[in-house]
């Protein structure tokens, strides 16, 4: 059957069909669209299927599912290997019997912000095979693919997509379900292979490792799947002295470019990133003069292509072009633009002309930028307010106190108008950077603002550290109820739905078990008391934690709670544009002066009835719409 | 035959779901098809963008020059597009302009309908010019700006308006007869634009 499948979907698809048994992860861009797609299927399907609270913690579940011999998933973005990893190392020395499956999810391109990181290097230190993902169709059939090269080989494996491929969506030829034996979760005893306490137990487990990955090139160096597509695929052009080598997402560009501009050229594409196909490389070297390497981020392939084309006494030289000559950049993704400029230099002539760039030029001039804010009735937008307000009251110069900001929706206090949050890292980061701050000897407070998932992620080991260290802080913990930037997934503080069945764990309560003295609970639509409290927090000699509570509001507004909106009395309104400037709600107007009228604003029907703008207006020309206006 | 159909806009007008239904309406048809999203910001204000792909396709990105059609939803937007039209190739403008923060309160920094024209003119594009906001408003819908276009795209680009509205009550299934009109008044705004254009020709 075909079927129009984003590449995350089809992910799913070959979940599905492959008969997997547990899916873990955590959310990330471009990943989360696998378990967001197949958590309302988990009745149906009768699997396990859950966000974990964060990367390692889904890493070591799927791992025990495969431990106990069953089919299993895990999901992540890049930065969440990093998470992973510590695990992941250990899991990847003892194997598995059950198929495990790491889904990893590259962003060349920073396209979701964060490090371009490329995980292909993980695969090398992991000691773990991994297959990267060039079309959707793969994306289906590779999982089962990897589910197969998994169990036969014993240990685990990287299947690697990325943005491009993620995000993509394509018609989509879908298979059959696997008919596997049901089998009962057995797990054997065995320390020598599941315990790390020996040395001889170790290098014995890393030498398997090592075996098991030269068995999975074997299976997938001439594999060819349910629907047609090989692995490692070498196709030569009889004639051509000119190669590419390629893996990956630029897999579109380039057949596109072979397409328009009818290039006859021979390609290897490599489907298997680690380890690599060194004899078809090889062969592949033997055949052309000239090579370009295609693959995004960091020039691995091109590295080892220059090791294996390194010639003996009397073999010819192949001249290799790519990144490590500065042909093609090692940032961002490649444009189609980028691959045909790297065909020209390879084939030494020029395909086709380019827009005007003078056109292009004075667009990129006239074009408008959008900086990112707080959604309408965002409670982050009430916490930066009161912060912001707090320290004022307080006689704080505005960038006197240094804020560390931290992953998800809380980091866009960064912007305007609030500019608040001056850093942003890693998960949870933002409370071990401000003790280093204070370490450092900075006297004035320092405050951390974080989102509930992130803390529950990696928050909760910096905070104790904080305790037990004794450092004056000041912990602003975002608490919405969603992992929301990432599309609203439930975490360990979301309030139950009524269809799944979860204990929802108190932040508060998580960080006065932690040892904090100072924990005070704040609802951000109300800033009188939001930020007297953040005031008696800042001034707090010990670290104290303000928890700012309220549900993200496009999560309450889908769950039909609804607040008194606002509306602008225009006889009052001087067109000050405070509220404006102080809280940028996208449901604001301002309508300048014209000839006939003074300037006002407008609060339109996307209000959602926070309330702040009232507590800004120096007028009182804000109110609250009553019923039946 | 290859079709590109390059959509954008800013979060919230529709240009995913426009671009889905495109997508949907390629499968049905039976063609090949890549379909890339942006996902990204545009919940928080951001731009958004779809790009629809039918036909012997490889790429999920339209390459310079090659878009046979664009449908700019936010004016200024557009200016992102210059590259990507084909020459010859039809840009549908939306007169829809949604200011940020800093150009609310200086509007006149936002630029000029007519030197947007002219950019698109001088890259060799045909212009279509709507204010599908205003229609949509008219219809009592004014969510379905989006749908208002996909009348305009249908007539323009050819599409199989039997197909289209099927996938269209697929995709959309509430507020059924609205956006029927809305897409109604799109397909005759483009038709009548074209008589009109032969007419002057002739």
């Amino acid at each position: 059957m075909r079927k129009l499948l984003t590449g995350n979907e089809a992910v799913v698809e070959g979940i599905i069909e492959a008969g997997v048994e547990v899916v873990s992860g955590y959310p990330g861009t471009p990943s989360t669209e696998v378990i967001l797609t197949l958590l309302p299927l988990v009745k149906e399907l009768g699997i396990h299927i859950e966000w974990s609270v964060n990367e390692k913690v889904a890493a070591e579940i799927a791992a025990g599912a495969a431990w106990a011999g069953k089919r299993a998933l895990t999901t992540m973005k890049m930065s969440g290997v990093n998470v992973a990893a510590d695990s992941l190392a250990s899991i990847a020395y003892s194997g598995c019997t059950g198929g495990l499956v790491i889904f990893v999810a590259d962003d060349p391109g920073a396209h979701a912000g964060m490090p371009e990181q490329d995980s292909r290097y993980y695969a090398k230190s992991l000691v773990i095979p991994m297959l990267d993902l060039a079309s959707q169709q793969e994306c289906l059939d590779y999982v089962k693919l990897a589910l197969e090269i998994s169990e036969k080989i014993g240990g685990p494996i990287f299947l690697r997509s990325t943005t491009e491929v993620s995000h993509t969506a394509s018609n989509i030829e879908t298979g059959k379900k696997l008919k596997l034996e049901k089998k009962e979760a057995h797990f054997e005893r065995n320390i020598v292979k599941y315990t790390k306490a020996s040395s001889a137990w170790c290098m014995a487990q890393h030498q398997e490792a090592l075996n098991r990955l030269a068995l999975a090139l074997k299976i997938a160096d001439n594999y060819v799947t349910e629907s047609g597509i090989k692995v490692n695929k070498t196709h030569f052009e009889p004639d051509s002295p000119y190669g590419v080598i390629y893996a990956g997402a630029v897999e579109g560009n380039f057949r596109e470019a072979l397409k328009i501009y009818q290039l006859k050229i021979s390609w290897l594409k490599i489907g298997m990133v680690h380890p690599l196909p060194e004899e078809r490389i090889k062969e592949f070297l033997a055949k052309v003069d000239r090579v370009l390497i295609l693959e995004e981020l960091d020039p691995i392939i091109e590295k080892e292509v220059f090791r294996l084309a390194s010639p003996g006494d009397g073999e010819k030289k192949v001249k290799i072009l790519g990144k490590l000559d500065h042909l093609l950049p090692l940032t961002g993704n490649y444009s189609f633009r980028q691959v045909k400029g790297a065909l020209e230099v390879l084939l030494d002539t020029q395909l086709e002309v380019d827009p005007d760039p003078q056109l292009l030029q004075r667009a990129k001039e006239l074009e408008v930028k959008r900086p990112t804010s707080f959604c309408v009735g965002c409670p982050h937008r009430g916490t930066y307010f009161a912060l912001n307000q707090a320290i004022k009251n307080l006689k704080y110069k505005k960038g006197e106190i240094i804020i560390t900001g931290d992953i998800g929706c809380t980091i866009l206090g960064m912007n305007q108008p609030f500019e608040s949050c001056w850093t942003e890292v890693a998960m949870g980061a933002s409370i071990g950077i401000a003790q280093g701050f204070k370490w450092a000897g900075i006297k004035k407070p320092v405050v951390a603002t974080i989102g509930d998932s992130t803390f529950f992620h990696a928050g909760i080991p910096p905070l104790i550290n904080a305790v037990y260290q004794q450092v004056p802080l000041t912990v602003i913990i975002l608490d919405n109820g969603w992992t929301a930037m990432t599309g609203f997934e439930e975490n360990p503080g979301t309030i139950p739905l009524k269809e799944v069945s979860r204990t929802r764990v108190d932040i508060a309560e998580v960080c006065r078990g932690c040892g904090v003295k100072k924990v005070n609970t704040i609802d951000p639509y109300r800033p009188e008391e939001a930020i007297k409290a953040i005031m008696e927090s800042l001034e707090y000699p010990e670290v104290s934690v303000i928890v700012s509570r309220r549900e993200c509001a496009l999560q309450a507004k889908r769950r039909e709670i609804r607040l008194p909106q606002r509306k602008v009395d225009i006889e009052k309104c001087t067109g000050c544009r405070i509220c404006l400037n102080t809280l940028a709600c996208p449901a604001m107007v301002f309508h300048p002066k014209e000839e006939n009228n003074k300037p006002y604003m407008e609060i339109t029907a996307d209000c959602f009835g926070c309330g702040l703008c009232a507590f800004t207006c120096p007028t009182g020309a804000i109110e609250v719409i009553k019923d039946g206006e | 035959m290859e079709n590109n159909f390059y959509l954008i806009g800013v979060g919230g007008q529709g240009v995913i779901s426009l671009g889905q239904i495109l997508a949907d309406y390629a499968l049905k048809k039976g063609e090949r098809v890549k379909f890339f999203k942006e996902v990204g910001m545009a919940q928080r204000g951001g731009p958004a963008h779809s790009e629809v792909r039918m036909g012997e396709v490889f790429g999920s990105r339209i390459p310079p020059l090659s878009a046979d059609l664009v449908v700019v939803m936010e004016l200024a937007e557009g200016l992102k597009t210059l590259e990507l039209v084909k020459p010859g190739g039809m840009v549908i403008l939306n007169k829809k302009k949604i200011y940020p923060l800093d150009l609310m309160v200086h509007p006149e920094k936002y630029p000029k309908e007519a030197e947007i024209a002219y950019l698109f003119e001088e890259a060799g594009a045909k212009l279509f010019w709507i204010d599908a906001g205003e229609i949509a408003n008219e219809v009592g819908l004014p969510l379905a700006e989006n749908i208002v276009l996909l009348g305009v795209i249908t007539y323009l680009a050819s599409l199989d308006k039997e197909i289209i509205l099927t996938v269209l009550k697929e995709n959309i299934p509430y507020e059924v007869e609205k956006n029927m009109a809305a897409f109604d008044r799109g397909y005759k705004i483009a038709e009548e634009n074209k008589a009109e254009k032969e007419k002057g020709e002739a």
